[in-house]
């Protein structure tokens, strides 16, 4: 375990740098209420992160951290607050989806692929939002599935895959349209410990082949240490922010 | 992959519910082919009936679109034939008569040396012989149906008449009808020197544009006239409209059956798929790529559907056309507009039926739909 040096939680910029041009995300005061207020999920988040970050936010159950994940994500809304993505205020965004497809990747934790497709057309999923012909979708893909070790896998179908096979196609997929910011929440939730081990190694040589900024939302402590910062939530409040010493990009 | 591969992927999940919707589409579709077939083919016997007889333009009084318009004199005969182009001019006089306990029966009263009867073939017995002599002959589809043969009488109106002979006409329509001459059709009538068609026959070679000069001139030299085309005619028959509007609310049945089908099947499929829309969502995909993709699906069946339809009702003409009973008395007119108006409303049938369904499913919120199960 690398020695995590403690810093204020809710720093406003990230260790080493200010706000500067390799700020990705940039979050004010997020809150998230569900059910007409009676539930506060996020109560005032304020973080920033940047480019080519690894980051792991963990917490208990009901922490609020899946629902910080999908705020990032574009999947939902803040109740208040503001968070921009490069600059840009993403709630202000109108083609959520556009910007989704074009600009993130999501890894979840039951995988989440379509069942009727192949490993390869699943990774192809993503493409269709892109200017890239069949072959061009196809050829990506594949290339893809290569890069994840799957390239002996392509035509089958997600049934026929082990757990930590299916998550491969998922990150596979994740990377299709090249995205600058991945998000993963739990990707090892429903895997065995060497299942586990593997996609970590995978996810952390693809962020330092790839240069992406990550995310991972987990409450595994040894899947948290292989990121480069830690988040720790509880009660949808930022409690501490720790940074792997010698660690970061 | 193509967006196509995922349609079919989609649709093939369910294979015993996407081959019943497809079922009910093709019925619909089956069932405005046979239906339309049959009576385009009613109206195109009608116009094929002039084409055949030699008539080029029918000359009859304005009055309505009844398909037998009420009697007039011939007294424009003479003046119509010294017309340009014009080499005939016959007159008739129709109307339906109910013939002993058969249906009605069209009939008939044709100028004996008029060239009407040139595309007749007599198919037993001779030809009425004079105008004073009380005879008929009948086609053969008439004889069949009033069970009559060459010697039996007919009676029609207050008199009796002879069949003297049985014939065959290149114009499908006329073999179920009984032809008399002329003065003895006005005789039983009471229409004394009356037709309700005079039939023109032009000149070899002549244009479409003469035709239409004539057509003017007849109009507005005899007033109180008009003139058509066979074509014309049988498309203004009200008999001919009456057999479409029928066949046309018939169809309508059919194919609001076909919608709600399509509609019940994708709405199904939409609720059955709330979770991967979900992730189709998260993903990036947008709404309207969604709506494309359950609309794309429902087109499909219905398009599918409406082919195997198109299959249906062909057959179902021709089983129709092979009875003995409906042999020689309905011809189905088989075209490649049928087949494209098939399709087209096989393809409305589609996209109607998908809308609601691609609408809720577009709807979907991406976060709420990943979390269904």
């Amino acid at each position: 375990m690398p020695t995590p040096t403690s810093r204020p939680a809710n720093a406003g910029d990230s260790p080493g740098a200010g706000p500067g041009d390799d700020t990705l995300i940039e979050a004010r005061d997020l809150t998230r209420q569900f059910d007409a207020g009676r539930v506060h999920a996020l109560r005032g988040v304020t973080f920033t992160i940047r480019i080519h970050e690894f980051v792991a936010i963990i917490g208990p159950s009901g922490s609020g951290k899946s629902t910080l994940l999908q705020i990032l994500g574009a999947l939902d809304a803040p109740t208040s607050g503001d968070f921009a993505f490069r600059g840009q205020s993403v709630p202000a965004i109108r083609d959520l989806a556009g910007f989704r497809a074009r600009t993130i990747g999501f890894i979840f934790q039951s995988f989440h692929l379509l069942p009727t497709l192949t490993a390869v057309e699943n990774v192809q999923i993503p493409m269709f939002e892109m200017p890239w012909r069949a072959p061009e979708r196809r050829r990506r893909a594949a290339e893809l599935l290569q890069a994840v070790g799957l390239g002996d896998r392509l035509g089958h179908l997600p049934a026929q895959l082990s757990g930590g096979e299916r998550q491969r196609v998922a990150i596979a997929r994740s990377l299709a349209n090249e995205p600058q910011l991945l998000l993963a929440d739990e990707p090892t939730g429903n895997l065995d410990s060497v299942s586990t081990q593997n996609i970590m190694e995978l996810m952390g040589a693809l962020h330092q082949q790839r240069g992406m900024s990550l995310i991972v939302v987990t409450h595994d402590s040894d899947v948290a240490a292989c990121a480069g910062r830690t988040l720790r939530m509880r009660d949808g409040r930022i409690v501490a922010d720790t940074l792997r010493a010698g660690g970061g990009p | 992959m193509n967006f196509l591969t995922l349609v079919g992927k989609n649709l093939l999940r369910r294979p015993t519910r996407s081959l019943l919707t497809m079922t009910g589409i093709a019925v619909g579709i089956a069932a405005v082919v046979a239906l339309s077939s049959i009576a385009w083919g009613f109206q195109r016997s009608w116009a094929q009936a002039y084409t055949a007889r030699g008539t080029d333009l029918i000359v009859t009084r304005v009055t309505s679109r009844d398909p037998l318009p009420p009697p007039f004199g011939d007294a424009i005969k003479d003046d119509l034939r010294r017309l340009p182009r014009v080499q005939g001019v016959t007159g008739l006089l129709s109307d339906m008569v109910s013939i002993e306990d058969a249906p009605t029966v069209l009939v008939f009263g044709w100028e004996r040396d008029g060239f009407l009867w040139g595309h007749l073939k007599l198919a037993q017995g001779r030809w009425p012989a004079d105008d004073s002599e009380k005879t008929v002959v009948i086609g053969t589809v008439a004889a069949e149906m009033l069970k009559k043969s060459v010697g039996d009488t007919l009676h029609i109106e207050t008199d009796d008449f002879r069949i003297c002979g049985t014939f065959t006409s290149a114009a499908f329509v006329e073999n179920g009808t009984v032809i008399m001459a002329l003065r003895q059709m006005q005789r039983v009538m009471d229409y004394e020197g009356k037709v309700n068609f005079l039939n023109l026959k032009l000149a070899p070679g002549t244009t479409d544009r003469e035709v239409e000069a004539l057509r003017q001139t007849i109009k507005a030299r005899f007033s109180g006239y008009n003139a058509f085309t066979g074509g014309e005619v049988a498309q203004n028959n009200t008999a001919i409209q009456a057999a479409k509007a029928m066949s046309w609310a018939t169809s309508l049945i059919a194919l609001v059956v076909g919608a709600v089908g399509v509609t019940n099947t994708m709405l199904m499929s939409v609720f059955e798929r709330i979770h991967e829309i979900g992730i189709l969502l998260a993903i990036g995909w947008r709404r309207r790529r969604i709506m494309r993709l359950i609309l794309s699906e429902s087109i499909t069946l219905s398009l599918v559907g409406g082919l195997i339809g198109i299959l249906l009702g062909l057959a179902a003409v021709s089983l129709l056309q092979a009875t003995p009973w409906i042999r020689g008395k309905i011809e189905g007119e088989f075209d490649l507009p049928l087949i494209a108006l098939a399709l087209v409303i096989a393809l409305g049938l589609g996209a109607l039926g998908g809308l609601y369904p691609a609408y809720r499913g577009s709807r979907l919120h991406p976060s709420e739909a990943l979390r269904y199960e």
